[in-house]
């Protein structure tokens, strides 16, 4: 459903993305993995219309978005968590929530169904629901910003950097909720990750990115098992 | 208890002030207090809610009170339609404007803003011909309410203070909506207000264009309320005072506005015994008040309840 063509995204004179493609497939959790500076950001931000191509295309079920604003990108559908938990630290779990379902004109019975399903993702943001956003503990704030993007009802969602600076066990319990919103919701997931293991590990398929270019691409566990990736990426 | 209250409470204070103090000097100050809360909740949605600089908020209220004065004087139309006019002229400034200023950011944005107040201000002085140049306008009608004329200040006092209250209720209801909450989530955080869908600009000028249509408002009721204006007094030093207001009182928050307006206001009467040494004792306090309060005196006073 998701489809990058030969992307090349550059800062000014600075290069980074060098003929990019990949593609993601209704229901499949694809991981892109790499070091600091490989470009994987970079790819999210230009799908998402916050930085646009060089050259190359982006397509979501057939349709450019290469040339659409964010915004006309999250109406088509496509979601985006960025790195780094960006909560509104001075609105509360709810209204952030709200923010979420912004650009959607829900029913109010729609709109509560939707909130109380959030909460049932992560019970520990209805206990919260008053509070101020930016007092919630990190991997709090990483579920509110995950619950915050499926407010809008997405048919595709991407993370970036979902694990960074989490404690290993809030890792564990986050990528179980990614799992179970691939799962329950039938969402196609798009992930950007450091953390090569754990995303080769809930991935179906994964592209390495090593300097701008895809430098190797197939299914996880092939992957996992293949030399230089453990070598690279693994630790042994 | 007293937290429901204080709405009532705050509305009764300003309805029995002007009883205890009737001397008409100080009924003088409170009108013009309360015309600069009504601009102080408006440019509270832009720089309080949304965190964008405005430093153009004398153009508005000039351009409000010219719109206003104008029409009654020139084509001797009723108050209130110039009032509906000068609001009419707040939106067109909100969405002329803010399309080509709000895709600017910090520093950039700021200066336009001052351009803009100062386009304002020369083409008051200048368009002779239209706006009576330095002369300003003269005999501007009071505004009549069934019949009667609001010609005494405390007439005025009152009349003022219903679209204080007006617009107070207003901001409340808007600053409580998810329009409210965006604004506030632009301050926040811009990058992720774009990734939920949102059109960062055209909030930022649905904030600006409410400023603006507050402002433009205040001019129209200062306008019929001083009978005479005058373009040298839509300063940017005016502008600035506007930021005060929201800053030392406490962004984001109309109790805040209310307080910095009277603050702002008020503040050179009792500091009158300085003398000469009024501008540096008043900017040494407003510099103190940022210093040692910086999200304004509510935020301080609230943080020291708690």
């Amino acid at each position: 459903m998701l489809e990058v063509k030969k992307l090349n995204a550059a800062y000014g004179k600075v290069h980074v993305l060098h003929d990019v493609s990949l593609h993601v497939k209704e229901q499949e959790i694809v991981s892109i993995i790499g070091a600091n500076g490989a470009g994987k950001s970079t790819l999210m931000r230009n799908i998402m219309g916050i930085y646009h191509p060089k050259s190359g295309d982006i397509l979501f079920h057939g349709e450019s978005l290469s040339k659409l604003k964010t915004d006309q990108i999250v109406k088509k559908g496509i979601v985006y968590v960025p790195e780094g938990r960006e909560v509104f630290a001075d609105l509360s779990v709810e209204d952030n929530l709200e923010m979420g379902a912004f650009s959607r004109k829900y029913s109010a019975g729609k709109y509560r169904d939707l909130l109380e399903e959030m909460y049932t993702i992560y019970p520990r943001l209805k206990d919260r629901r008053k509070q101020l956003a930016g007092s919630l503990s990190g991997g709090e704030q990483q579920m509110l910003a995950i619950a915050r993007g499926l407010m809008s009802e997405p048919e595709m969602i991407m993370f970036d950097e979902p694990s960074l600076g989490l404690a290993p066990v809030i890792v564990d319990e986050m990528f179980d909720v990614i799992l179970r919103i691939n799962k329950e919701k039938k969402l196609p997931v798009l992930l950007v990750e450091q953390n090569a293991f754990a995303a080769l590990s809930i991935s179906s398929r994964c592209y390495v990115l090593e300097n701008g270019v895809v430098n190797a691409e197939g299914k996880s566990r092939k992957l996992m098992d293949s030399p230089d990736i453990k070598r690279a990426y693994l630790g042994g | 208890m007293i937290k429901k209250l204080r709405y009532p409470l705050a509305v009764v204070f300003a309805f029995v002030l002007p009883l205890i103090v009737s001397n008409t000097y100080y009924v003088t100050m409170f009108c013009l207090t309360l015309i600069y809360m009504i601009i102080a909740f408006g440019l509270n949605f832009i720089t309080g809610m949304t965190g964008q600089m405005n430093l153009g908020t004398a153009g508005i209220f000039c351009l409000g009170a010219y719109t206003s004065a104008l029409l009654t004087t020139r084509l001797s139309l009723s108050p209130w339609i110039g009032m509906a006019a000068s609001a009419a002229v707040g939106f067109l400034i909100g969405v002329g404007l803010g399309y080509p200023s709000f895709r600017l950011e910090g520093v950039y944005l700021s200066l336009t803003t001052i351009a803009f107040g100062e386009v304002v201000r020369q083409l008051a002085n200048n368009m002779t011909s239209v706006t009576g140049g330095a002369q300003g306008v003269r005999n501007i009608p009071p505004f009549t309410v069934f019949g009667y004329e609001i010609v005494t200040k405390i007439q005025n006092y009152y009349f003022i203070l219903v679209f204080v209250i007006l617009f107070a209720f207003t901001a409340y209801r808007i600053i409580h909506s998810k329009w409210g909450r965006a604004f506030i989530a632009i301050r926040d955080n811009i990058e992720a207000v774009e990734t939920c869908g949102i059109n960062t600009a055209h909030i930022k000028i649905v904030a600006f264009t409410l400023a603006a249509v507050y402002g433009c408002v205040a001019g129209s009721l200062y306008a019929h309320y001083s009978a005479y204006i005058n373009a040298s007094s839509f300063t940017l030093n005016l502008s600035v005072s506007f930021v005060v207001m929201i800053l030392i009182g406490g962004m984001g928050n109309l109790w805040g506005c209310m307080l910095g307006a009277v603050i702002v206001s008020m503040l050179p009467e009792f500091l009158r015994f300085t003398g000469e040494y009024y501008q540096l004792t008043y900017s040494i306090l407003i510099l103190l008040c940022i210093v040692f309060m910086p999200g304004g005196i509510l935020t301080a006073l609230k943080r020291q309840q708690k």
